[in-house]
């Protein structure tokens, strides 16, 4: 058992080293030369994209959805498994947390983003209709994005209470502001009590906002008649998805986060087998949709529909969608399904595998539907049937993505990515036990 | 001498371009000889209602017959010895126009009875000048609908108002209105007897909106009486039941027409969340306050 000094020494935040400052940097960089072009699109329009009348959506679209889907790995990993008393989720958590609430505020700002004019965002609470999707997106995200937040502060704040002590020579400055976030937190048994059960609460009500989100961004498409969106199986087939694109953001940055903080006491390959398990089963159900998605119409033999997933099986999107299907779904389920599969390092290029599968899959759930319109324009130019974004586009993406991993990146910072006080608790219950025992 | 040379060259010069333009011109000129304009008129006349005339412009270019839009035509009432101006009218895009009448007593017939109305086009730089004259008669239809056995029957009579005779061995057909253009009820020509009367029976069941149908009884086109049309209302049709969501509170009307279970639902759902937020927000400050 680690006395919670020796916990405090470890899992403190501690300041970046060379490799951190120039990563950090570099997603400042990237972020302002994204608020550059961004700002760029705004004074000249969305005439910068290479949006048109038929790709009405395109990647800003693409990439909210992910960003949405990335957001669920709050309520399946932290409050699924909180509900579930699955006790290995102590060490990753945080991070799920973390993940969650900067993917969704970064959803917020790009649904902004494709905004041709951002300045009439307050015309859709004013003239919004509550029979639009669009409506229940905007109520939705902003409470999701304060149901992150105490998702992420209320188990904070022993910890908070903790670094104000540890900091408190080593950087006043920093000690005043943890102890003005621990809310004079002594461990009281009121306190306690209080906190323990708004986290429950917080854990319980995760559940149905995260589907919700996840149900809205899906009705968002199917509500239109359009092929490829109309499809009743969309809701679920968006949860499954952010399960996935989720549980693989979160593996992916808890490897770089444990050989970075060198946390392989408390990430250990026992998490990485679980984390692998609950990956390999996302996966699976998400493949199984995917078979629901496109088989079904290529067997019930509409026009429209066979056009669509031809476009998808051997037309312009093949490559791309062979590619999310095979590279993010298939090849990591067979990876996960052996031991050796769900270690460190092979779990971490699965991660990634699944997070680049998920953001193309956004792109093909977008793009290749709205290039097919039910009701096509006469004489259309010809790049009207392609799509692919323009350089405005890729910049303030990548800058969104940026600016994600900047959110991570800071909290990270300044948090203590494994949650001490609960550490030092279960380490404590655990060696009563075996005192108990002996 | 070299001034008289010059002068000489400098004439030429002149004379060649004044020749040239001349030519050009001339040459370019003969390009642009006017169009004729053909005018067509069709007097139609609604039983109690209205009568108005329905003029068309054609013109033939480039062995294309098309609609001579935007020009004015000016409408005479010709009478033995004098012409009464009726006023100006200017056609469509498609080259037609209508000009209405209150009814027939505006215009005067002549001392044969005739009415002689001329349209007339003062010509411009694309189109020569152009008239028409037509001549009609004054024709009624007088149309009832009377039921006998179970069996609705429409009874018409055509007469010359003039003359107040019945209008022998002519056709009148007889349709009803519906929404792109009227539906003949029979193939068969329907000749009028020496009455100048028709007994149509009408069969089937014909659908109306509210069972209210509209039975027209026509003389078409014809050379002395022009466009003579009866109408009559009756509710003998089959009722429609008109599937309009109009005002009414759908998923696709304005926002104060919201249905009632999306602003309950969502709203409770909403509220319920946010309730839950702000308890947890007052939770923070109760174990601020809980410190021992």
């Amino acid at each position: 058992m680690k006395k919670v000094d020796n916990l405090l020494n470890e899992l403190a935040p501690q300041k970046f080293g060379k490799i951190g400052v120039i990563w950090t940097w570099s997603l400042v960089i990237i972020s302002i030369i994204g608020i550059i072009a961004y700002a760029d699109q705004v004074i000249k329009g969305q005439v910068v994209t290479n949006m048109h009348d038929y790709a009405l959506w395109g990647i800003y679209i693409s990439n909210f959805v992910f960003f949405v889907a990335t957001s669920f790995v709050g309520t399946v990993t932290v409050a699924v498994l909180r509900l579930t008393n699955n006790s290995w989720r102590t060490p990753i958590v945080r991070i799920a947390e973390i993940i969650s609430l900067a993917a969704i505020i970064m959803a917020g700002i790009t649904i902004m983003i494709d905004m041709g004019r951002p300045d009439r965002l307050h015309y859709l609470f004013i003239y919004g209709r509550m029979q639009s999707p669009i409506i229940w997106d905007v109520i939705i995200i902003p409470t999701y994005i304060l149901i992150s937040l105490l998702l992420l502060y209320f188990p904070l704040i022993p910890d908070f209470a903790l670094l104000k002590s540890y900091f408190k020579k080593k950087n006043p400055t920093l000690s005043r502001w943890y102890g003005k976030l621990s809310l004079n937190w002594t461990g009281s048994v009121a306190q306690k009590a209080i906190q323990s059960k708004s986290i429950q609460i917080i854990a319980i009500l995760t559940i149905p906002a995260g589907f919700m989100l996840q149900t809205i961004d899906a009705w968002l498409f199917s509500t239109l008649f359009r092929v490829g969106w109309d499809s009743t199986n969309m809701g679920a087939y968006f949860i499954s998805g952010a399960s996935v694109a989720g549980v693989g953001a979160l593996v992916a940055v808890v490897y770089v986060i444990q050989r970075a903080y060198k946390l392989e006491d408390y990430i250990t390959d026992y998490h990485y087998d679980k984390l692998g398990k609950l990956l390999a089963l996302t996966c699976i159900i998400y493949l199984y949709f995917n078979i629901n998605e496109y088989l079904l119409p290529q067997l019930t033999a509409k026009k429209e529909s066979i056009t669509h997933t031809n476009v998808l099986f051997v037309g312009e999107y093949a490559p791309l969608f062979w590619f999310v299907i095979i590279g993010g779904l298939i090849i990591p389920i067979l990876v996960l399904l052996f031991k050796k599969g769900r270690k460190p390092l092979p779990m971490f290029i699965v991660g990634l595998l699944v997070v680049v599968g998920s953001w193309w899959k956004r792109y093909l759930i977008v793009t290749p539907t709205l290039l097919h319109p039910f009701l096509p324009i006469q004489g259309v130019p010809e790049s009207w049937h392609h799509y692919f974004p323009s350089l405005h586009e890729w910049l303030i993406t990548i800058a969104t993505l940026a600016m994600c991993l900047l959110i991570i990146t800071v909290l990270i910072r300044y948090l203590p990515i494994i949650p001490i006080q609960r550490t030092a608790d279960e380490q404590e219950i655990l060696a009563n036990e075996k005192n108990t025992i002996s | 001498m070299k001034n008289q040379l010059s002068l000489r060259a400098l004439f030429m010069v002149f004379t060649f371009i004044f020749l040239y333009s001349f030519v050009i011109q001339q040459s370019y000129a003969q390009n642009n000889t006017k169009n004729t304009v053909r005018l067509s008129i069709n007097y139609v006349k609604i039983m109690n209602e209205k009568v108005f005339f329905e003029i068309k412009a054609t013109s033939k270019i480039d062995k294309k017959t098309i609609g001579v839009s935007n020009i004015d035509l000016a409408l005479f009432n010709e009478l033995d010895s004098t012409s009464i101006s009726l006023g100006h009218i200017t056609t469509d895009m498609d080259g037609k126009s209508i000009f209405n009448l209150d009814n027939l007593n505006s215009i005067k017939p002549d001392s044969t009875n005739l009415y002689n109305l001329k349209v007339f086009f003062e010509g411009n730089e694309l189109f020569k000048k152009a008239s028409k004259t037509i001549h009609f008669k004054n024709a009624d239809i007088n149309a009832k609908l009377i039921t006998k056995d179970s069996v609705n029957y429409i009874i018409a009579t055509l007469k010359d108002n003039s003359t107040d005779n019945p209008i022998e061995s002519e056709v009148l057909t007889v349709q009803v209105q519906r929404l792109f253009r009227p539906l003949e009820l029979s193939k068969e020509l329907q000749f009028t007897d020496e009455n100048g009367a028709i007994n149509f029976p009408i069969k089937g069941e014909i659908p109306g909106v509210n069972g209210n149908l509209t039975f027209e009884v026509v003389l078409k086109e014809h050379d002395d009486y022009g466009t003579v049309k009866a109408l009559i209302k009756a509710p003998i049709g089959v009722p429609i039941v008109e599937e309009s969501t109009f005002d009414e509170r759908t998923m696709w009307s304005p926002r104060n027409k919201t249905p009632f279970f999306l602003l309950i639902i969502p709203n409770i759902l909403t509220l319920g969340m946010w309730g839950i937020i702000i308890y947890l927000i007052v939770n923070l400050f109760k174990i601020n306050k809980s410190s021992y």
